[in-house]
């Protein structure tokens, strides 16, 4: 009997010992990767994580002034990592958030989700710094500075960089389909455009086309179509204005029709390409940002030429042509254990010389006020006259609203328009009459007791 | 007598000891998510704000919501198409595989190869055959002569072209299966039809679809799963476009619950979606074990 | 049937058999081809070269991916066979109380579509700090009722004798299953073990729910996320270079183990 239960015994803790020690080696591995992502450092001093964008360009960028900043302050040690790349940098710092895996500051926040950011009470107030709206009225146009309030009056966010949206042309294929002018309206621009998108070859199918753009009814893909030249037409109209819901305008019926029409010619090409084809010469233009003029810059072929012009407008517009700014601010966490040091770094990242380096690695436009006039920028807009145009725009853009559901409503926007003007199956009327309607119902659903 | 009691008690021990991880892992992972989900229909969550007790409203809302049930529909049209493909071409290619044929395991292990791989790859792979103007399938179609087809392009074909896609990756499977029942028919019930003068057909429907009837139910069940389940594909290959043709319900789920952040609607979604896989599996059970 | 098979079979199974092969082909040689030349039918080139292997490789961790998934997969599988044995001997040849109970709601829990337990189970994440971390990926798994119904299916076959003379010999039920079960247990432990494998590397849905940092992503996540991210910047020969990439270690496993699993999945499916 004893025996037995000896036998028992031993090998039950046999089995029971692999077992323990499979969960040890998952809870090695585990802390191992907390460490990792952890703010701990054995040397003494600070370390922050900073988030980037993970376009290629920023994460250069991140990493040149990362560098710089380390050389020179060895009680603060930044360390830098792209957001995870997913469908949406917003998904990924929200989920963050809810999972308490936030870095203590990342530049990538979109205003238009911040309602949702401060609601979940995952940033840092701005204003708790005794100097942060001196420093910051220096730097950005105090109007523009003022959209970027919360709801609560505060700020969280620094207002970093914008990309106007304005359209590229390809000087070539202009000439060469004997386009003379630069097109400013809707009928302007579709003229070119006929006259463009055309068969070079014989086979019966078109081979270049006034320009293209992605189809998908993914929400965020109608900030280059239809939500610029919403902008554009409205004359510096957003969706919203507070919470009302505006959209539902002329405006908004004249952008579908517009661009029903141009996918009904199909000077728009529906197909997808191989590779870049603005660069391979196949479309005439591009609505783009100063991004993309980096992309073209650094990958065109020899004798490419090509120039900027703002968004067409309707034929009866007069006027200063708006348009919208993808802008993208820098923010600090609530999980930072390091408010100071991290405000700190904060600084540094819209100082005047940080600015330059965002010019000069991404084209991008920093958001401050004196990018025509300051001497530092001077060389800079020498060795790249076509910034000029976006860095004049950049004071006539307009951003996201911060309604919370934005993006379901642009959801329901994108749908519409799909059906209205790739499809062309719908009146343009309706289709914006539709998504006004979803969009209330939406708003209507998700609205607290 | 007391050796007896000892030794039923000691083996009543093991039997709680090493059931033990199953329980644990059934109240976790299984019990918790169900009592939860459950209680977070009658909520809105986002997750990082605090949960609102909303009654009913999520039901009011699902029945109103004209996406939800057009992603349902959509998850339909492709079962629709799926299965009958499926069931037509894998029952074809098993007979073809049951005759005496050498290299059988070469084409057997052929067949199955899209199933083990990634439906990543798949996917992927696919979204280039499709391709409108650049895609494998359209330039060998022009090769003869033949008008392109906008196989992802256009509403009309974009689900037929996702089932189409899902046939071509499982249908290694379900040859195995049928040739595995295929191969369980006794000889002699064909010898002895032969013989009474059945021709090749009668032969078929009278014998072979019969004798596979439970092999045909568990093809028809596991390719209905499957097929409610489909969210990497239309995710990957065109997001649920065009026009919400392949939005299938699992995406809806998925968007509703990690895009836009309505936790307790997409629970309620959830719910009423496998109550209504459920009902499904229920009637087609009934239907085919009645033949 | 007994006569030897007409030409047209194999020419039937010829066409089915390219019909299923020759995408794979395309695929690979479309990877080793330059951008322009990859909407071609042909699998002929005369610029093959590794660039969009390259530029995988460079964009994106994927060898890290690789050694993620492998190190998942084989924990889950690991796992899987371990408790689905010792769990299906318990109810396959001890009696208790509540063992029916058990197997009735393992049977159960089977038909519960995974639809609905998907979101609590992220919350579940969420709230024991697992999101972003190995356990996530790996502890739901560590579980498979299918294991369990297979391991038992196949122990209730074997003799009682075996057990009653290690009964007599002292030996506890964990020595049973572990002496005596497991060495005549080779085909279910593959069995499950393929399936397990499969189904754990295969995953998508999960670590896109549960991972969002790139140093935990498993191999099939981060190439949809390549793929749907935007990074392959409409790079088709990119984009197909990472799907063959993820596609070769299965293959490679497939070629050596290929008739396991296809016994594997046959006898799911009679199991079922």
């Amino acid at each position: 009997m004893q025996m037995e239960n000896n036998h028992h015994n031993r090998n039950l803790r046999k089995i029971h010992i692999s077992v323990i020690g499979l969960f040890c080696l998952l809870c090695v591995f585990q802390l191992c990767e907390k460490r990792q992502n952890g703010n701990q450092q054995k040397n003494s001093g600070i370390q922050i994580t900073y988030w980037c964008s993970s376009n290629q360009d920023e994460i250069d960028l991140a990493q040149y002034l990362v560098d710089q900043w380390n050389m020179v302050n060895d009680s603060i040690k930044v360390k830098m990592q792209p957001i995870p790349a997913s469908q949406s940098a917003e998904e990924v710092l929200l989920a963050a958030i809810a999972a308490g895996t936030t870095p203590d500051i990342c530049s990538n926040m979109w205003p238009g989700a911040m309602d949702d950011f401060i609601a979940s009470g995952g940033l840092v107030r701005l204003d708790q710094f005794p100097d942060f709206v001196d420093y910051i009225s220096e730097r950005v146009p105090k109007d523009l500075l003022e959209t970027f309030r919360g709801p609560d009056g505060h700020f969280y966010q620094i207002p970093w960089k914008s990309n106007p949206i304005m359209v590229v042309y390809n000087k070539n294929i202009f000439r060469d389909a004997g386009v003379d002018f630069i097109p400013r309206t809707y009928s302007e621009y579709i003229e070119a455009g006929r006259k463009i998108t055309r068969d070079l070859d014989g086979d019966g199918n078109f081979d270049v086309w006034l320009s293209h753009r992605d189809t998908k009814p993914i929400w965020w893909q109608r900030f280059f179509d239809y939500y610029t030249f919403y902008i554009a037409a409205s004359g510096g109209q957003t969706l919203f204005d507070g919470s009302q819901m505006i959209f539902n305008n002329e405006s908004s019926v004249r952008v579908f029709d517009f661009f029903q029409q141009i996918y009904k010619e199909g000077l728009f090409a529906k197909t997808t390409f191989v590779g870049d084809a603005f660069i391979l010469g196949k479309l005439a233009t591009q609505i783009a940002g100063p991004w993309h003029v980096s992309h073209v810059e650094k990958f065109r072929p020899p004798g490419f030429e090509y120039g900027i012009f703002p968004v067409p407008v309707p034929d009866d517009y007069k006027g200063q042509v708006y348009t919208f700014g993808d802008f993208k601010n820098i923010s600090i966490f609530g999980t930072t254990k390091h408010p100071e040091a991290t405000y700190a770094f904060a600084k540094y990242l819209v100082t005047a010389e940080a600015d330059l380096k965002l010019l000069e690695f991404t084209l991008q436009i920093p958001i401050r006020d004196d990018l025509t006039e300051n001497p530092l920028f001077e060389d800079f807009f020498k060795e790249n006259p076509n910034m000029v145009y976006f860095a004049e725009q950049a004071p006539y853009t307009r951003g996201m609203d911060g309604v919370s559901d934005l993006k379901e409503i642009f959801d329901a926007i994108s749908q519409e328009y799909e059906a209205c003007a790739i499809f062309n199956r719908r009146d343009p009327a309706v289709a914006v009459e539709n998504a006004a309607k979803r969009a209330k119902v939406i708003m209507e659903w998700n609205r607290s007791r | 007598m007391r050796h007896f009691i000892k030794e039923i008690k000691s083996s009543e021990k093991s039997g709680y000891l090493m059931s033990m991880p199953y329980v644990v892992y059934f109240c976790i992972f299984v019990a918790f998510p169900l009592a939860f989900s459950f209680f977070l229909i009658f909520h809105k969550w986002n997750i990082v704000t605090p949960m609102e007790w909303v009654g009913l409203r999520n039901f009011n809302r699902l029945f109103h919501d004209i996406q939800f049930i057009k992603s349902i529909r959509n998850t339909l049209v492709f079962l629709a198409i799926h299965i009958p493909l499926q069931i037509s071409i894998a029952l074809f290619f098993a007979m073809q595989l049951n005759k005496k044929i050498i290299f059988r395991g070469f084409f057997r292990a052929l067949f199955f190869l899209p199933v083990i791989v990634s439906g990543v790859v798949i996917t992927i792979l696919w979204e280039q055959l499709y391709s409108y103007e650049t895609g494998l399938l359209n330039l060998i179609i022009t090769r003869f002569g033949f008008a392109r087809i906008p196989w992802i392009n256009s509403p009309e074909w974009a689900m037929p072209s996702i089932a189409i896609m899902a046939t071509w990756k499982n249908v290694g499977l379900y040859i195995i299966l049928f040739l595995v029942g295929l191969q369980g028919i006794p000889r002699y019930l064909y010898e002895a039809a032969e013989i009474d003068g059945a021709k090749p057909v009668q032969r078929f429907f009278y014998i072979t679809i019969p004798a596979l009837n439970n092999t045909m139910l568990l093809v028809i069940i596991l390719s209905t799963i499957g097929g409610f389940s489909l969210f990497i594909e239309p995710f990957v290959m065109t997001g649920g476009g065009p026009m919400n043709s392949t939005l299938s319900a699992m995406l809806y789920i998925y968007n509703q619950a990690f895009y836009f952040g309505h936790m307790g609607y997409a629970a309620t979604l959830g719910f009423f979606f496998a109550f209504i896989i459920l009902v499904v599996i229920l009637i087609q059970k009934k239907v085919v074990e009645r033949e | 049937m007994d006569k030897k098979s007409s030409i047209w079979v194999y020419i039937t199974l010829a066409f089915g058999g390219l019909a299923f092969a020759y995408p794979f082909l395309w695929m690979l040689s479309a990877t080793f081809k330059p951008e322009m030349e990859i909407a071609e039918i042909g699998l002929m080139s005369g610029n093959f070269n590794l660039d969009n292997y390259r530029a995988v490789f460079n964009k994106i961790p994927i060898g890290r991916a690789l050694l993620n998934s492998i190190f998942v997969s084989s924990c889950v599988t690991f796992s899987a066979v371990l408790f689905g044995s010792i769990v299906g001997y318990a109810l396959a040849r001890l009696r208790f109380f509540g063992r029916d109970l058990i197997m009735g709601v393992i049977l159960f829990t089977m038909v519960i579509p995974f639809q609905i337990t998907l979101i609590p189970m992220y919350i579940l994440m969420v709230k024991f700090g697992w999101v972003d971390t190995y356990m996530s990926l790996i502890v739901p798994g560590m579980i498979s009722t299918f294991g369990i119904l297979l391991f038992r299916q196949f122990f209730l076959d074997i003799p009682q004798d075996l057990i009653d003379a290690a009964r007599i010999d002292g030996c506890s039920d964990l020595a049973i299953l572990f002496r005596i079960f497991f060495p005549l247990s080779k085909p279910v432990m593959i069995t499950v073990g393929i399936l397990s494998f499969m189904g754990s590397w295969n995953d998508v849905l999960w670590p896109l729910i549960v991972v969002r940092v790139r140093e935990l992503m498993t191999m099939p996540q981060m190439v949809t996320l390549f793929k749907v991210g935007g990074q392959a910047e409409s790079q088709i020969g990119s984009q197909l270079a990472a799907a063959a990439l993820l596609a070769v270690p299965i293959v490679i496993v497939y070629t050596f183990f290929q008739r396991y699993f296809i016994e594997s999945m046959a006898t799911t499916g009679l199991k079922n």
